[in-house]
């Protein structure tokens, strides 16, 4: 049971979440039947798996739900704002009763008896005699087998029944041997068919039941028990049942001789003459020990396994397999390099096959791995509807490609930050109604949540259209606080990028929703801890954009190889564009540290230089063109190996603040090579591109800046 | 005697328990999400026993048990519901739709193969 049970848990969570993501459409259309009768089924089946496994108290609770939601389905009740409060209220102590099991605190017990007295409240106001709501429901324990399988017969009473099926009784699937079969495991019994009804076989219609039976029956069991044998042929079978004596008429031996005389198979027998009969053979004899009837299912029989489409893994075998894989990839680089080395051409064969293979395997355990930022939605939308409604701000919230899918460590630690952000949309940005409309904005303040794929990033913003960021607050706060000098001649880009310092907050009052202390410096500190970057936009008076680009994957990536002295390095493949080759001269002699590629001017970073690295310089540099943003830069290495699958290890505590590299991956003969982040090794090293996106920002932006900038 | 049932319920513990239950008494099961679904193992193979939740996406228990009913090979095979006790009305609408019987929510194991024994075996 318990391996269900935990199951259960699984399956409720996602009901649970659906059921929030439901009621949620739900407010926005409260007549639309589809989803009234989908929020019903889910609290039908959260109820049922609940009392099945034993959870009483979310039973109980669900049950009460349930019948809101039954009431509203029927037409008694409408959906009303007070419905969903409470609804939605239930659906958090569903969760803490999902997390807790049944061991709640008293706190959360006494919010259960509150939120049920409000349930209550609705029902009863609306139906006035509807429900009769017994809360404990779930009285399974009155199943009790009776142990005593050995007893003696003698002293149970006698029944006689008489089955009488109706002729279409097979229509309904039931087969009324089985209830005479039935009969026999209550007691001591005996049964006779009747054929008086049998037509001549010409007539006999094969689909038509035409016997009936009489049963006599001695059992220690209630008249309620016997009745409930029939309980599903109630309507198609006439039944009767009475006790013709007190004590057991099978066990005599007198009472069975006479009893085949008796009976007449195509006569019914007649409720006068039986009791004469059965009080003539009355205590005429001792009786007999019965034997007890014993059944068993047959328990020993082996379990089968069914096809099944899809199967559920716990997330930690999902790494271990992501781990596994990666072990497999770098141990597969040793063996190409081995081969390489060998010069076996079979060897050689085998070793491709392998790197196929593992390729293969590698791509589709990212497949498994991913999955839609879907399935944190539903956490926000519920947070702009609850902090929009705390703090009084009208707000509407639209979601596009939440389809997009991720790697699920990724979205395990996108969560957090999201959830920062929306909070300061939400507090910071959205102005209250009044204030909107007196700007001229529609009243109703706008978030809207995108995810899209680009290349192998996946980019996810969330903008509102809220009162944006005023830079020249940023900037007499960051003065105050000492961040800049008062001199400091800082671009709107990099004003705005204040923001994610440490310990900046522009909030002029602490408040309870997002003023926690906690900076947008702890959303950019998680973003990178995935890998991630934030950026950030914004217009006084317009809105505000964050947008944060993510890598598909973690672990492993396709690289390219290359080399600067000893030291090899690896690009991600994903920002390669072009190799070009040089001479040095051309990199000595460059003017304004730019590059004539394909005929284009390129700047470039020449990696030899920013990495202190001046042995052995080459005669021809290879130049790797990667895209940084909207614009393509050079970086300069001695000599490009080739492709290369990197496994990505972290490089350890002591290099956490080495931006430049995001880890790094040993080579197939134990070397260890660098795995560079370009963007961050642009920001780094070139101040030009900063230049020149400021340039092109401040061309875009030009009024704004003036305005707000001080230009 | 190993029997095949069909069991249909849009909830998958339930599938599973339930499957798991008639496993381990020897039967044979063929699950199904909702009445649409369970349609597919309708196609000449001997089906034994049905049992099926009401409440479902896509086809309810009351449209199955018509569909079955209506099919010349399989109009007099048992079919058992799932329900729960408040549902009076479903009980008759599904009774008269041709359910052979039903399974009270919440059960326990012996509970579902006590129900099954009333109308297979």
């Amino acid at each position: 049971m318990e391996q269900f049970k935990k199951k259960f848990l699984e399956e409720a969570n996602d009901l649970i979440n659906s059921l929030e993501d439901s009621l949620l459409i739900l407010e926005e259309k409260p007549t639309e039947k589809k989803i009234i009768e989908e929020v019903f089924r889910v609290m039908h089946s959260l109820k049922g798996g609940s009392s099945m496994f034993g959870f009483a108290k979310m039973d109980a609770f669900t049950h009460e739900l349930e019948t809101i939601y039954d009431m509203i389905r029927s037409g008694t009740l409408s959906v009303t704002r007070e419905i969903l409060d409470i609804t939605l209220a239930a659906v958090d102590h569903l969760k803490v009763l999902l997390e807790n099991g049944e061991e709640i605190s008293e706190t959360q017990q006494n919010n259960q008896n509150i939120l049920l007295s409000r349930i209550h409240k609705i029902i009863n106001k609306d139906a006035q005699e509807e429900i009769t709501a017994d809360t404990a429901t779930s009285n399974v324990a009155a199943h009790k087998e009776s142990e005593d399988k050995s007893k003696v017969y003698e002293k149970v009473p006698t029944y006689f029944i008489a089955i009488k099926p109706e002729e279409d009784i097979f229509r309904n699937g039931t087969n009324p041997m089985l209830l005479i079969d039935e009969l026999h495991t209550l007691g001591h019994c005996k049964a006779f068919v009747k054929t008086s009804r049998l037509p001549s076989f010409e007539q006999l219609d094969p689909e038509k039941a035409f016997f009936y039976w009489e049963v006599f029956l001695a059992t220690d069991k209630s008249i309620d028990e016997i009745k409930d044998v029939f309980i599903f042929v109630e309507d198609v079978c006439n039944v009767t049942i009475s006790r013709i004596a007190d004590d057991n008429l099978l066990a005599k031996t007198v009472f069975i001789r006479e009893l085949d005389n008796f009976i007449e198979p195509v006569k019914e027998t007649g409720q006068s003459e039986l009791e004469a009969f059965v009080a003539k053979l009355k205590y005429n004899e001792p009786s007999l020990q019965e034997e007890g009837l014993s059944f068993r299912a047959d328990e020993a029989a082996p379990m089968k396994r069914l096809s099944i489409n899809n199967i559920r893994v716990s997330s930690e075998k999902l790494d271990d397999l992501m781990n596994l894989v990666s072990e497999l990839v770098t141990v597969q680089a040793s063996l190409s390099l081995f081969a390489d080395n060998q010069d076996n051409p079979e060897l050689a064969a085998i070793s491709e096959s392998i790197e196929k293979i593992s390729r293969q395997l590698r791509d589709n355990t990212f497949e498994i791995c991913l999955i839609p930022i879907e399935t944190i939605m539903i956490r926000f939308k519920r947070l702009v509807r609850d902090l929009s409604n705390e703090l009084d701000k009208e707000i509407q919230f639209t979601t596009e490609g939440t389809e997009t899918e991720l790697d699920k460590s990724i979205i395990d630690g996108l969560s957090e930050p999201l959830m920062h952000i929306f909070r300061n949309a939400i507090d910071h940005g959205i102005e209250p109604a009044e204030d909107r409309l007196a700007k001229g904005k529609p009243r109703k303040g706008k978030i809207a949540f995108k995810s899209y794929y680009s290349g192998t990033n996946v980019y996810i913003q969330v903008k509102d259209d809220g009162r944006g960021i005023d830079v020249e607050k940023i900037r007499q706060k960051a003065i105050a606080r000492g961040f800049i000098s008062p001199e400091a001649n800082l671009s709107y880009k990099e004003l705005l990028n204040l923001v994610f310092l440490p310990g900046f907050s522009t909030a002029a009052k602490v408040s309870e929703v997002s003023g926690r202390g906690v900076g947008l410096d702890v959303v950019v500190k998680k973003i990178n801890d995935i890998r991630g970057d934030v950026e950030i936009e914004s217009q006084l008076g317009v809105g505000t954009t964050f947008t944060i680009k993510l890598p598909l994957t973690l672990s492993i990536i396709d690289g390219l190889l290359v080399k600067i002295d000893k030291t090899f390095f690896v690009l991600p493949l994903s920002s390669v564009d072009k190799c070009f080759e040089v001479q040095d001269d051309a990199l000595v002699k460059s003017f304004n540290n730019k590059i004539v590629l394909d005929g284009k001017q390129v700047p470039f970073i020449n990696l030899r230089k920013e990495f202190d690295i001046h042995d052995n310089k080459p005669i021809l540099h290879q130049i790797i063109q990667v895209n940084h943003d909207d614009f393509k830069i050079g970086l300069s290495v001695d000599t490009v190996i080739g492709e290369y699958q990197a496994v990505l290890k972290p490089l350890g505590r002591m290099f956490k603040d080495l931006e430049i590299v995001s880890g790094a991956t040993i080579l197939g003969d134990g070397t260890i090579a660098l795995v560079l982040d370009p963007a961050r090794v642009i920001n780094t090293f070139d101040r030009e591109t900063l230049e020149r996106r400021e340039k092109l920002y401040r061309e875009n932006h030009r009024k704004d800046i003036q305005l707000h900038a001080g230009y | 005697m190993e029997k095949t049932i069909v069991i249909v319920d849009d909830s998958e513990s339930i599938r599973e328990v339930v499957g798991f239950t008639l496993n381990n008494a020897g039967h044979k099961v063929l699950s199904a999400v909702d009445g649409q679904d369970a349609l597919r193992f309708f196609n000449g193979e001997k089906i034994d026993l049905v049992v099926t939740d009401l409440h479902m996406p896509v086809m309810d228990g009351i449209e199955l048990i018509r569909e079955i009913r209506n099919k010349d090979d399989y109009k007099f095979v048992p079919i058992l519901f799932l329900t729960t006790e408040s549902q009076q009305a479903k009980k008759m609408e599904a009774k008269e739709a041709g359910a052979t019987g039903w399974i009270v929510k919440p059960f326990v194991p012996e509970k579902l193969l006590a129900a099954i024994s009333k109308v297979v075996r």
